[in-house]
């Protein structure tokens, strides 16, 4: 019984993948913007999905509380004398302050991230360099960079460069090292100097820094600290780690606007497959169904070739563009996607991308794509299957 | 050969590209875990707190740390100008519901 009803369907099978060829044009074409339109949501997908992986393995060791004052809406420096204030606080490990902030080369158009730090806590710090050294305490001017920095200032052998205050007088400075390309992701654009070297390179008066980075001794008090912190100091703005790697989990999205055209082109594609496909039989489909009724195929019989082709065609495009997609996204860095994802950006660190594809992405692009489509081709399905042959012959 | 035996090694040949690629895929497991060991040291020593995706703009450099009305600041109802904007997604409080 069991046997006989695999048979069958094989037998559907055969006939339904023979029928398929005989009309290849058509279903060659359905098949591959089937698969472009599963390439193009499992490409943004692995994309996202590789990108947020990324941030919560490494923003977990984000400093636990980030303090930053804002004025009238916009983040301004305070006086590092504030680590003063929450000396009472019990819980607190260490407090960092940082002078970090942006430099726009003129030159190029390139953006750096200008991040400076005491030097006690630069000499106490597991960076990894590719050759070099970390900028020493009483050397003022050292600076590491990222290799994409450097060729940007085209400092080629090199060791020296200036950039300008904004009072345009020059400030300059000695790379010592040049950060591992392995931590492009974090540090492709910046420069990290002393503390100092950063004041007098934006100019900030002693004293001042741009936020503190506060650590604690057990992270499951971070939020009693941090609303300890926000007591003592009320004009400030509080990020706990939990924050910034929640932050990290939503930006990317399907909400985002480059996720809605993707999903609005794959939408469209299949308003045009459920067209094509419910838009009537031609004359040779009928006559092949009135043959197959003659024959002896009952409803259910042509239902399930329906059915078959549409798995057929499913199954082929599904694999085809998700393999597609993984290629793209992890050996070309999802090159078609990265000029909108990096915009006007002109240094572009290497993103390294890492897509590890889990069974809940899977899932999202086959209920995104297959199952539209095999719910489009139910009705056409039918109404082929109710036509009565002898009109038709 | 009966055409779903040939379909059956279609969709083998596919299955045996995504194998290798998964074969691929774990012989870089070692450098890939050594990679993520140095950018946990990076952020954690440096302090650092956002990613180095897009920098453009200070709120797509810094998404997490830059000051929350940065984006859309020219005037109020302002299109997003920057193009890694249309990547990100806009603050829960402008959309109704989640997602």
């Amino acid at each position: 019984m069991q046997t006989s009803f695999i048979q069958k369907h094989l037998n559907i099978l055969d006939y339904a993948l023979s029928s398929l060829l005989r009309r290849k044009l058509k279903n060659g074409g359905i098949a591959l913007i089937f698969s472009l339109v599963i390439f193009l949501l499992a490409s943004f997908q692995f994309l996202t999905q590789s990108l947020e992986t990324t941030a919560e393995k490494v923003l977990v060791f984000a400093p636990d509380i980030t303090l930053q004052r804002l004025s009238a809406g916009r983040q301004v420096s305070l006086p590092d004398s504030s680590i003063g204030s929450l000396a009472g606080i019990f819980g607190i490990r260490q407090i960092i302050p940082r002078v970090w902030g942006y430099h726009f080369d003129e030159k190029n158009g390139a953006n750096y991230t200008i991040l400076g730090l005491p030097a006690d806590s630069i000499q106490k710090a597991e960076v990894s360099l590719s050759h070099g050294r970390l900028p020493q305490k009483k050397k003022p001017g050292e600076v590491v960079i990222s290799s994409s920095v450097r060729a940007s200032l085209e400092l080629g052998e090199r060791k020296s460069f200036t950039l300008f205050r904004s009072d345009l007088s020059q400030a300059s400075f000695t790379v010592v090292g040049i950060f591992t390309d392995n931590t492009d992701i974090l540090t492709g654009d910046t420069i990290l100097m002393n503390l100092q070297d950063a004041r007098d390179l934006f100019r900030l008066g002693d004293g001042m820094v741009t936020d503190l980075a506060v650590s604690v001794t057990n992270p499951a008090e971070t939020d009693t600290i941090a609303a300890k912190i926000s007591g003592i100091m009320p004009d400030t703005r509080i990020l706990t780690n939990s924050q910034i790697r929640k932050t990290y989990r939503t930006v990317f999205g399907w909400r985002s606007g480059f996720g809605s055209v993707c999903l609005l082109t794959a939408l469209a594609s299949f308003v045009i497959l459920a067209w094509d496909k419910a838009s009537g039989l031609s004359q040779e489909e009928k006559r092949e169904i009135a043959i197959l009724k003659f024959l002896g195929f009952q409803i259910n019989d042509i239902l399930a070739l329906r059915f078959w082709e549409s798995i057929a065609v499913a199954c082929v495009s599904f694999l085809l563009g998700l393999t597609l997609a993984y290629i793209h996204v992890a050996f070309f860095e999802g090159s078609l996607f990265t000029p909108i994802l990096l915009g006007w950006s002109v240094l572009r660190p290497s993103l390294n991308l890492d897509p590890a594809v889990t069974f809940a992405d899977l899932l999202l692009v086959f209920s995104y794509s297959v199952l539209p489509y095999l719910a489009a081709t139910i009705i056409p399905a039918w109404r082929s299957a109710v036509i009565r042959a002898e009109t038709i012959i | 050969m009966r055409p779903s035996t040939r379909f059956a090694l279609l969709l083998l040949f596919i299955l045996t590209v995504d194998a290798l690629l998964l074969q691929v895929w774990m012989a870089g497991s070692g450098e890939r875990a050594e990679a993520t060991k140095q950018q946990q040291a990076t952020a954690s020593t440096l302090g650092l707190t956002d990613l180095c995706v897009a920098t453009e703009a200070r709120y797509t450099r810094h998404p997490a740390a830059s000051d929350p009305i940065a984006p859309f600041m020219d005037h109020p109802g302002a299109i997003e100008h920057f193009p890694s904007g249309s990547f990100w997604r806009p603050p829960a409080s402008t959309i109704s519901s989640g997602g």
